[in-house]
């Protein structure tokens, strides 16, 4: 079963911890996540300047690991990245902004990414809000 | 054509429990999350409103477990492999974000 998974809060939310377990369980059981698209206040989850507190769980951390150890397609909306001073090298240069924030294994790209999974996927999970 | 809803807000805050009840159709299933396991209080409104239903009721156990909520016999605790089975058990995933 081929599964998108789409993630809608920052990564201090609790949503965003339940969005990982899903994609963790889905991969133990066999399936494949063709995409992961972080839209909105998602896009944090993709950040490398997120400092988390030292008792509280490293979601940021969580996910790049994830990503990077199942070479995943960890697509981050770009409108929505730019928004929040969520850039990539190519964006902070075009901008001329000095913050870099993300980097590999995540991508930049359109919203076109998430309805593009959807159309390859037998299911489209949405995680956000609380 | 199934649905699995899925809550994730305190239904005490918010209209999504009544409006997701108000929607659901008789094929589909309520899975609770989150804050949304706070439904399963007893002796308030959204415990007796689900309990009055007799829907397909579920909720993560350890959300309920982290909130100290017994789960009653007619609601089913699940973890995340089985979150993942109801996912594809249902056709559609309806989150209520």
């Amino acid at each position: 079963m081929k599964f998108a998974i789409a993630l809608f809060s920052a990564a201090h939310a609790p949503s965003s911890r339940r969005a990982l377990l899903f994609a963790q369980a889905a991969l133990a059981g066999g399936h494949e996540i063709v995409r992961l698209f972080f839209y909105q206040d998602g896009v944090y989850n993709a950040s490398g300047s997120v400092v988390t507190p030292q008792d509280e769980q490293d979601l940021p951390k969580q996910w790049r690991n994830f990503v990077s150890e199942h070479q995943l397609d960890g697509v981050v909306c770009i409108a929505a990245a730019l928004r929040r001073g969520v850039l990539n090298e190519e964006e902070a240069q075009r901008y001329q902004r000095e913050a870099v924030a993300v980097g590999a294994p995540w991508e930049l790209s359109g919203l076109g990414q998430l309805h593009d999974a959807v159309q390859d996927a037998d299911r489209l999970i949405c995680f956000g809000g609380a | 054509m199934s649905t699995l809803h899925v809550l994730s807000h305190s239904p005490f805050g918010n209209d999504r429990l009544s409006s997701c009840l108000r929607v659901i159709g008789a094929n589909d299933a309520l899975l609770l999350s989150g804050d949304a396991a706070y439904a399963l209080q007893p002796g308030t409104a959204p415990f007796t409103t689900l309990q009055a239903r007799s829907l397909k009721l579920f909720v993560l156990g350890e959300d309920a477990q982290a909130r100290a909520l017994e789960v009653p016999d007619w609601a089913k605790a699940i973890d995340y492999p089985a979150f993942v089975e109801l996912s594809i058990h249902y056709d559609k995933v309806n989150s209520w974000l």
